[in-house]
Parts: structure tokens; C-alpha cells; sequence
């Protein structure tokens, strides 16, 4: 199956391999640079608070703090109600997470569909149009969209967060829209000589065709779910509600603030799911990204 | 990674249940019963614990009302997202200087109706605490806790800079030459110092005052931020720039550790002098063991006045912890009930010793200053009482104008700008803020009328 | 093209949720941002014509230029560091090297990195003191010092760059921690490399053409359809940039240096409840990103390169 998101081999560019060392000598000195602030994040992270603020600092911990983590987990916990707030940030963080992922491939999988597979008038000056509005900075609309939200109620609610994924987005259908003119259309139409609607065909052939660059979406719009930071801020009251982000902030702007080496666990806690998926999702990854800066 | 493995039930199944909960979590569970309010205080750790102490008390009390405690962060913001959202909490824990922004905005109600069936009055309080919360005539909020500040220093690195320990500064020329002769260098930097303007700096806005200047004209209804006190104050802050250099100082800064922790730079024996408040004393007693025993090793005495200007002296900044009511509060009259506990002899004396603060009211009961762990309460409750009590000028613009104090202070600190060209330059900018700000609310007022 | 009705109807629906959602987040929100842009607005109140004095106001506002000037000092800063780092490695990883995946997955992790984490993480490695890198720093700096006082008997104290607090310092901070982040236009860069068909490599080798030669007259064209791409996606990202400062930097200190334009909007519209103010500035930041865009585009036309299609 041709895509335009599939893996290339790498192939050599303009490079010979007469100066291998010096490109790795490169390569090593910048693999070192990209690596040191995380090394540090997890050192600190390991440390007793004492050591964290040590002069000259030092690299291993001594000893190390695995509880550190324990306690970072249940920083503010409440002892009486047995409340976690790093528990309620991560559930609600899910919960939004779940629902935009959802929302975002679902809607936008429809509406690609009629871009990139369907005939109809003002398609191409409805797309033109969608690709434009890619350049609509958000502080723009931010303020009325937060009046519409107040005006329905739902401020301090989750929706606000979630709704608008259902909805669609630029980037998104864009993305799509260039997967699905990919795939043959003789596929379609043998289908339709079958007798299957347009919506037995978008969701019986393309689809499950479609697997890889549906992946692209639920993984972007995660991520973007993930580390949202100025929607909550603006859309989230109650505590009890606060995402990660918002938590992991809450926890610095406490009075007194947090010791480092607690700051950096919760850190590296927020973090980790992210890389991790990383690793679970590599290809995706790549491809997506690969696709987002081509074809532009 | 195969979603599809997954299958489709099971993916379906999870839309439904994070659909489901997006919309319990921010309900808050109502139990039959009492009516329930709900309170958002800003304090945690130990200030927090005492809040919690009073709420249990006032819950214990009565079976009417339960008070449901929140800790929220960034509360001057949330609280004000939350009248706008149409949500908010029935009492809400501010801080003093937010008060004229929420009763311009129209976001908290008035208590003066409550405040009279309840028999709570200006006699009631030493009158800087009421008077934060009064405002256009009206009574806007309650105070809770309150502080008051004054120069803590540190009598271990008195003697140990040859010092007498008990000879501490009267005037600020003097505190600057004993912070000269307390600086410690290691290697060509700063490694103790004996004060800077900058640390904590908390009210970097309000050095002025301590030289009579204010920052504002009630009576015209104008900016003062340029007046020659000011200015004056800001060439002191600036003197400290150029005697030690603004990096060193800076370096010096980024060294200190974060407030609430034993590297605290007071604690930590790096600053010798700091303007702190009546809290400060907690710190010491959790962090820092060595400044009490054996013997009383810190003390704190009425900030130092300009040596040509004896008539302020025992300056202070007062301020406070306020209580409020959000307009939109679905139990208005409750949450004044929890409030008019909280004013009482007896809930006021439970939060303040938890917090180990003094109290706003006139009258303490008999124990409450045997019964308190600060050495030096008595003075921290005194200085209130002065006329040079300094408080943070009641206007709506407040936030700004602070933001900008706190920019001209960074930038004379910082050695960017003179103290005139920063303050000018500030009284230019609110003055105009000021002028837009003040015609607004006359058109809403007689758009209202 | 002819579409029949029934087919326009089928389309109309798959459409629609894009069809509402454009509605009501996009094309509603755009023309009431104008409304209100011309009100005193508080959203605790409902909005009030004002006419263009908040427009009047802006142009008198310090703040507003101050904060205008800092992002696109930031945004001229970060954009070409990041974009020659992003290149420079992707090149790099192109060339036959062992351990590509490694390195490709050690550059792009840290681009993974959230905001909040991520200025958490980075007020620690840059504080003045106890930071890593001033750690590192520092003694060089006392080693020049006592350098002078040997040499010269210029008896000067230096200190490491004050990241955090130094009003020279912040910003470059700033886009030190955004080329961290440059592992995402790496990819792409690299994903672009490998297009480039191996036959131009092959003619120029031919040509005898030297490295620098190759990766001017033929990376480089072949790649600039998607620094382009790459170019104006920064540029529309970094006039928003707010998450990052906003928590290492309130209030824009030290000395307002890093108080960005989504800040002061920000500040604005929640903090002073200015909304309409808000909204003026939202619309000027629209107009900028437009006209930067464009410049992008013109001066680009000459320079880009599409090759196939």
C-alpha cells in the first residue's frame, strides 16, 4: 500500500564515511548535552533534600531516596479522607485524555473523509479555508470562547476541555484528508458496486485502511491533552479537578514552595507516561511527525 | 501499539466511563442534612491545619451548617474565574489588598447587614484590620489572620561580626553601616550578608513608606508613585546595588533556598537583618533550632526609620488574611454565620495561635499571650497600633499598580534604571491606567443609576 | 467535477461536525473577539462600546510594546538557533551513521517533555547557584578572576550568567531551553533528507563536488519547502509562547525582560478582567502572524524549491 506515511529507509545524503569519528564525536558530544538536564532531573529526583542543595553538587545520591517518590506521590495527601491529590490529577487527566482522543478521531476521521473521498461543491474552498485556520493564534478567540463557556455554565466543569474535540480540527483533518486520498479508490468503488453506502465504505474499507494514520491522531492529541496547561488554567477552579499540569504548578506555587528533590520526582512522574509511550509508539511517532512537515 | 486488540466494546466502554466521570468530579457531593458551604482558604502545612482546627470547631459547634474546606492555589485569581463562571465557593480566604478589585467588579457582596445582626463593628478590632476590609463604605470582608512585620536579625552573626547582639538599628543609616560590617566574603563573593532590600521582598512596592511617602492620594484620587519619599527609598535600595554589585548580589540571591526550608536565607545564617513578619517565628522553631536554644538567639525589634525623620518610627505593614463572600454564593447567610465564628474571641484566638499570629481583634482573652510560642507577639500586635502603620492603598487597579512597583524595584535593584526614572516612569504609566480606571467606574455608576 | 445532490447531502453530513465546530470555535469566537475588542469588558458584567480606545490605549502602553518587542526578540532568537540545530542534526543522523535509532530517540525525547515538568526541570538546571550549570560555570569564572588579579592586578569578582534573574540572561535562557526541544523539527528535517533523491547526490559526486557544495546547492533547495513549512509554524508558535515563561517567570521578571505578549494578554483578560483590552491585543497578534507569514511566503517564493510535483 503506498501512504505517505510510510517508513523510508534511511538512505546516505550528502555524507561520506571517511570522517565517521568526527560525526560521532559529534553526535556523542550532542547526545550528551540533550541528556544531561533529564540525568539531572533523576539524580536530583533520588537525592535527600540536603544533598539536592549541596555546593558543589554532586551527581550520585547518596543515599538513594527511593521513597522519594512514595512521598512526592502523596505530597498534600489528606490523612484523615485518605485523598491523593497526585491520584485525582492523574484520573482526571485520563478521563480528559479518553475523551478528547476519542472526540478528535472520530470526528475528524468523518470529516477528513468527506474531504479527501466525496464529491461536492465548495470542497476545495471549504479545505483551503480549514488549512487556513491553522493560523488562528488561540489568545485570539480565547476570550470569547471563555464568555461562551461562562454564558452555558460550564466553567469549573470538564467540558470545556472536551467538547470542542468533537468537533474537529484543522490539523487533524488535514493530516487525515492527506492519508485517505492516498488509498485507491477503486477500493471505494468496488464497494459501492456492492451496494454499501458511503458510510458502510468510510467505515468497512477505510478505516481499518486508515489504522497507522488514525494512531498519528490519537497519539498528537494525547500528547496535546497531556500537557495542556493554559486551557485548565483558564477553564479549571476546584482543586479537585486540577490536571497534572495544573497540579505539578500548584504543587510550586504553594506557599514555602516544595523541596527540590520532591519537585523533581513529581516531575519525572508527569513525564514518564509520555516517554514511555514513546517507546511503545515509536513508529507512529516518527511517521506522524513526518507527515506533519511534508506536503505542507 | 494495536488499539483494534483492544476491540471496540472495550474502547466504547471507556468513552462512556471518562464521560461519566468528567461529570462527577466537579459536582461536589451534597450529604443530607446540614446545609453545606463550601470555604477556600490559600493555606496549607501547619497555617492550614489551624484553618482546619476552626472549621472542626465550627462544625462541632452547630448542626446546622458544615463548612467543607478547600486549599486552593492562586486563590486571588481562581476565586475571580469562579464569580465568573458562576460558581463559586461561599466563602472565600483573600488577601487584603484583593478586596477593592473584587468590590469594584462587583464580585463580593457587602456585609454590612450581616455585620450589624451579628453586632460585629469597627471597635471590635485594632482599626487597620477593619479598615482593609471597608471600603466605599462598606464593609467588604472580615479579617482572619493577621501579620505585622519587623526586622528579625540574627544575634549569632552579630557577635560573631564582633557585634553587640543587643544593640540593634534604630535608624536606617545605622542598620546600613552594621549590614556593612556583617558582610563575609569567600573567595571575592558574597558568602553572609547583613541585609538587602531585596530579601524576601515582599514589599518591594512599599519601601516609600518607610520614608513617609505613599503611594497613593485618597483624597484627590491620584498616583503618588514618583513623590520624593519614594524616590528617596528607591536610591536606598539602589546604594546597596552599587556597593556590592548587582551579579554578586543576584548570585548571592540564587543561592538561598526556598522559604519554607531549613536554607531559608535567615535560617540559614546568610542574611543577618530581614524585614519579616509576625510568621517568621514558625520558621525558626521548625528550621532553624540553633537561633533559640540555648538562649534566645534572634530577636525582632520596629523596623529602622531615616535618621532625619524620628516621627516614623515603629512603621509596620500591616496586613491580613480576609474573609469573603463571592457574589453567586448559593448560601450567603450561612457562610456569614462560619464568618461571625470565625470573628469571635474564640475562633479568632484558635486560628491565630495556630498560626502563631497575632490577633486583629481589640480585646484578647486573658491566656492568649501566655499561651503563645512568639517571644515576641506583644510587639508584633503593638505596632499595629501606631500611626505609622502602613497598609496597602485600596484601589481596584491594586494588581497593576503592584506589578509595576515590583518592575521599577527590579530594575533599580537590578541597576537597569535610577530610582526617578523608574518611579516616573511608573507614575506615568498607572497614572493613566488610574485615569481610564477611575472614568469606567464613573460610567458604570451612572449607567447603574 | 459534478456532484449530484444526494452525494452533496452524504458529504454535508460527514461534514458537519467540523461544519458546527468551525461555527461556534472559530468563525463565532473571530467576529465576537471584534466586538468586544471595541468594549470595556469584564465578563462579570456584559460588555460596553467603547469605540477604538482600547486600541488608543495599546498604542499608548509601554507594557504592550514592551512585551510585543520581547517576543519578537525571542521569536528572531529562538527560531534560526533552533532551526540550524534541528537541520545540523538531522544531517548528521542522514549520513550512514551506526546507532542512528539511538540517536534519533535521544535527541527527540526530550521534545516530549510537558511544559509545566519542563520549566520545572529547567528553573532548577539554570538556578544561579546550585543549578548544574552554573555549577559547571563558576569555577571557570573565579579561574578567570584570579587570572586577572595575577596577570593584570584587576581585582573584579565575575560571576556565571544569572539565568533566572538577570534581565540580559532570561531570554537566552529561554531559547537555550527551546533548542532542547528541537528534537520534533529534527524529525520532520529528516524525514525531508530522505527524500531527496540519491541521483543528485550521485551527479554532484561526479562533479567532484565537495561536502559543503553538496549540502548548499542541493540539501539545502531540496529541503526548503520544509524549513518554509517549519519557518512559519515557528513563527505563529513563538508569538504564542506562554506556558514556560508563565511558570518560570512571573510576572516577566527579571525586569519585565520575559514578559511575552500571550503573558500580558493573558494577565489582561483574567488577572485585571480587562477582556476587551484582551481581545484588541488578540486581534494584533493575529495581524502580525499574518503579515510575518506572508513576508515568509514572499520571500521565500524565490528561494523554495518544489521539486516533483
Amino acid at each position: 500500500m503506498a501512504s505517505a506515511v510510510t517508513t523510508r529507509n534511511f538512505k546516505g545524503g550528502p555524507g561520506r564515511q571517511k570522517n565517521a569519528w568526527l560525526l560521532h564525536l559529534f553526535l556523542l558530544l550532542a547526545s550528551v548535552l540533550f541528556l544531561f538536564p533529564l540525568v539531572w532531573l533523576i539524580s536530583t529526583s533520588l537525592k535527600k533534600v540536603d544533598q539536592a542543595m549541596q555546593m558543589p553538587p554532586t551527581w550520585i545520591p547518596k543515599p538513594f531516596e527511593w521513597h522519594n517518590y512514595k512521598d512526592a506521590f502523596l505530597y498534600h495527601a489528606d490523612k484523615v479522607t485518605g485523598d491523593i491529590p497526585f491520584l485525582d490529577y492523574l484520573r482526571n487527566t485520563v478521563v480528559l485524555a479518553i475523551l478528547t482522543v476519542a472526540g478528535a478521531v472520530c470526528s475528524n476521521a468523518l470529516v477528513a473523509y468527506a474531504f479527501a473521498r466525496l464529491k461536492w461543491k465548495g470542497r476545495d474552498v471549504a479545505f483551503a479555508l480549514t488549512v487556513a485556520t491553522m493560523m488562528v493564534p488561540f489568545p485570539v478567540t480565547m476570550v470569547p470562547i471563555y464568555a461562551l463557556y461562562k454564558n452555558l455554565g460550564w466553567i469549573g466543569t470538564f467540558r470545556p476541555l472536551w467538547v470542542g474535540f468533537w468537533f474537529g480540527g484543522a490539523f487533524n483533518i488535514f493530516l487525515l484528508r492527506q492519508f485517505f486520498r492516498t488509498i485507491p479508490f477503486e477500493l471505494s468503488e468496488a464497494a459501492k458496486i456492492d451496494g454499501c453506502t458511503e458510510f458502510e465504505i468510510f467505515r468497512i474499507v477505510i478505516l481499518p485502511l486508515a489504522k497507522p494514520a488514525l494512531s498519528v491522531v490519537a497519539l498528537f492529541t494525547f500528547l496535546g491533552t497531556w500537557n495542556d496547561f493554559l486551557g485548565p488554567l483558564i477553564y479549571l477552579v476546584d482543586p479537585k479537578t486540577f490536571t497534572l499540569g495544573l497540579g505539578l504548578q500548584a504543587f510550586q506555587n504553594q506557599h514555602g514552595g516544595t523541596p527540590w528533590n520532591l519537585m523533581m520526582a513529581a516531575t519525572a512522574m508527569v513525564i514518564a507516561p509520555v516517554i514511555i509511550l514513546f517507546f511503545f509508539a515509536q513508529k507512529q511517532f516518527i511517521q506522524g511527525i513526518a507527515v506533519t512537515g511534508l506536503k505542507g | 501499539m494495536d488499539l483494534s486488540k483492544l476491540g471496540l466494546p472495550a474502547l466504547a466502554l471507556a468513552v462512556v466511563w471518562a464521560a461519566i466521570k468528567s461529570e462527577q468530579i466537579p459536582v461536589s457531593t451534597v450529604a443530607p442534612g446540614p446545609v453545606h458551604i463550601t470555604y477556600w482558604e490559600k493555606w496549607t502545612e501547619f497555617e492550614g491545619d489551624a484553618i482546619k482546627a476552626v472549621v472542626d470547631s465550627y462544625n462541632r459547634k452547630q448542626n446546622k451548617i458544615h463548612v467543607d474546606l478547600l486549599s486552593v492555589s492562586d486563590i486571588e485569581k481562581k476565586t475571580l474565574l469562579a464569580v465568573s463562571g458562576g460558581n463559586p465557593p461561599d466563602v472565600a480566604g483573600l488577601y487584603g489588598p484583593n478586596v477593592a478589585q473584587y468590590a469594584d467588579d462587583n464580585a463580593i457582596l457587602p456585609l454590612d447587614d450581616f455585620c450589624r445582626d451579628y453586632h460585629i463593628a469597627r471597635d471590635n478590632y485594632i482599626p487597620v484590620y477593619y479598615d482593609i476590609g471597608y471600603y466605599n463604605s462598606h464593609v467588604y470582608s472580615l479579617p482572619s489572620a493577621p501579620a505585622s512585620t519587623a526586622l528579625h536579625y540574627n544575634k549569632k552573626m552579630f557577635r560573631e561580626a564582633g557585634l553587640d547582639p543587643e544593640k540593634y538599628p534604630q535608624t536606617i543609616e545605622e542598620l546600613d553601616s552594621l549590614a556593612d560590617r556583617l558582610v563575609t566574603r569567600n573567595n571575592g563573593h558574597i558568602d553572609k550578608s547583613g541585609f538587602m532590600p531585596a530579601e524576601p521582598g515582599w514589599w518591594n512596592w512599599g519601601w516609600g513608606y518607610i520614608y513617609g511617602g505613599k503611594l497613593w492620594d485618597a483624597k484627590s484620587g491620584t498616583i503618588t508613585a514618583n513623590a520624593p519619599e519614594n524616590v528617596r527609598a528607591f536610591n536606598w535600595v539602589r546604594s546597596y546595588t552599587d556597593k556590592y554589585g548587582a551579579s554578586e548580589l543576584s548570585t548571592f540571591k540564587s543561592g538561598f533556598g526556598n522559604f519554607s526550608s531549613p536554607q531559608n536565607a535567615f535560617l540559614s545564617g546568610k542574611v543577618a537583618m530581614e524585614l519579616q513578619g509576625v510568621w517568621m517565628y514558625n520558621f525558626i522553631d521548625q528550621y532553624a533550632p540553633d537561633l533559640e536554644k540555648p538562649t534566645l538567639n534572634w530577636a525582632a525589634v520596629p523596623f529602622p526609620h531615616p535618621a532625619d525623620r524620628p516621627d516614623l518610627a515603629n512603621t509596620t505593614f500591616a496586613d491580613e488574611d480576609v474573609l469573603v463572600i463571592p457574589r453567586g454564593a448559593k448560601h450567603p447567610k450561612e457562610a456569614f454565620d462560619f464568618i461571625a465564628y470565625v470573628e469571635s474571641t474564640e475562633g479568632m484566638e484558635l486560628l491565630c495561635l495556630g498560626q502563631r499570629k497575632h490577633s486583629p481583634l481589640a480585646q484578647v482573652s486573658a491566656g492568649f499571650y501566655s499561651k503563645h510560642p512568639n517571644p515576641y507577639v506583644k510587639l508584633f500586635a503593638d505596632l499595629p497600633k501606631s500611626p505609622n502603620v502602613i497598609s496597602p492603598p485600596k484601589i481596584g487597579i491594586w494588581p497593576e499598580y503592584q506589578a509595576e512597583m515590583t518592575a521599577a524595584f527590579e530594575q533599580v535593584a537590578l541597576g537597569k534604571k535610577t530610582a526617578k526614572e523608574a518611579l516616573d516612569y511608573v507614575q506615568n504609566r498607572v497614572g493613566m491606567i488610574n485615569d481610564d480606571y477611575q472614568a469606567q467606574l464613573k460610567a458604570r455608576r451612572e449607567a447603574g443609576k | 467535477m459534478k456532484a449530484s445532490r444526494r452525494e452533496t447531502l452524504t458529504a454535508l453530513l460527514f461534514v458537519s461536525p467540523w461544519a458546527i465546530g468551525f461555527t461556534v470555535f472559530l468563525l463565532y469566537p473571530l467576529l465576537a473577539s471584534v466586538y468586544y475588542s471595541f468594549c470595556n469588558y469584564s465578563v462579570l458584567k456584559p460588555p460596553v462600546w467603547v469605540g477604538l480606545a482600547n486600541y488608543h490605549n495599546l498604542i499608548r502602553d509601554d507594557v504592550f510594546q514592551t512585551s510585543l518587542k520581547n517576543t519578537l526578540v525571542y521569536a528572531a532568537m529562538a527560531l534560526p538557533t533552533g532551526m540550524a540545530i534541528a537541520i545540523g542534526l538531522a544531517m548528521m543522523l542522514n549520513a550512514k551513521v551506526r546507532g542512528q535509532t539511538l540517536y534519533r530517540t535521544i535527541f527527540y525525547v526530550p521534545s516530549l517533555v510537558p511544559g509545566v515538568p519542563l520549566a520545572v526541570l529547567w528553573l532548577w538546571v539554570f538556578n544561579g547557584k546550585q543549578g548544574i550549570i552554573n555549577a559547571v560555570l563558576q569555577p571557570w569564572f573565579d579561574g578567570l578572576s584570579r587570572l586577572l588579579l595575577h596577570l593584570f592586578h584587576i581585582h573584579v569578582v565575575l560571576n556565571a550568567p544569572q539565568w533566572l534573574s538577570d534581565a540580559a540572561w532570561a531570554k537566552p535562557a529561554l531559547v537555550l531551553m527551546s533548542v532542547w526541544g528541537a528534537g520534533n523539527a529534527m524529525l520532520i528535517y529528516l524525514a525531508g533528507l530522505q527524500d531527496v533523491p540519491q541521483q543528485l547526490y550521485e551527479a554532484a559526486d561526479l562533479d567532484g563536488a565537495s561536502w559543503f557544495s553538496k549540502t548548499w546547492n542541493v540539501t539545502l533547495p531540496m529541503l526548503s519547502p520544509v524549513i518554509l513549512f517549519n519557518g512559519v509554524m515557528g513563527i505563529i508558535g513563538a508569538l504564542q509562547v506562554f506556558t514556560i515563561p508563565y511558570i518560570m517567570f512571573p510576572g516577566g521578571s527579571p525586569a519585565r525582560s520575559t514578559y511575552f505578549y500571550a503573558m500580558y494578554l493573558y494577565d489582561n483578560a483574567f488577572l485585571y478582567l480587562k477582556m476587551g483590552y484582551a481581545c484588541a491585543m488578540g486581534w494584533i497578534m493575529f495581524v502580525i502572524t499574518v503579515v510575518l507569514t506572508l513576508i515568509a511566503l514572499k520571500l521565500s517564493s524565490r528561494h523554495v524549491h518544489y521539486g516533483g510535483s
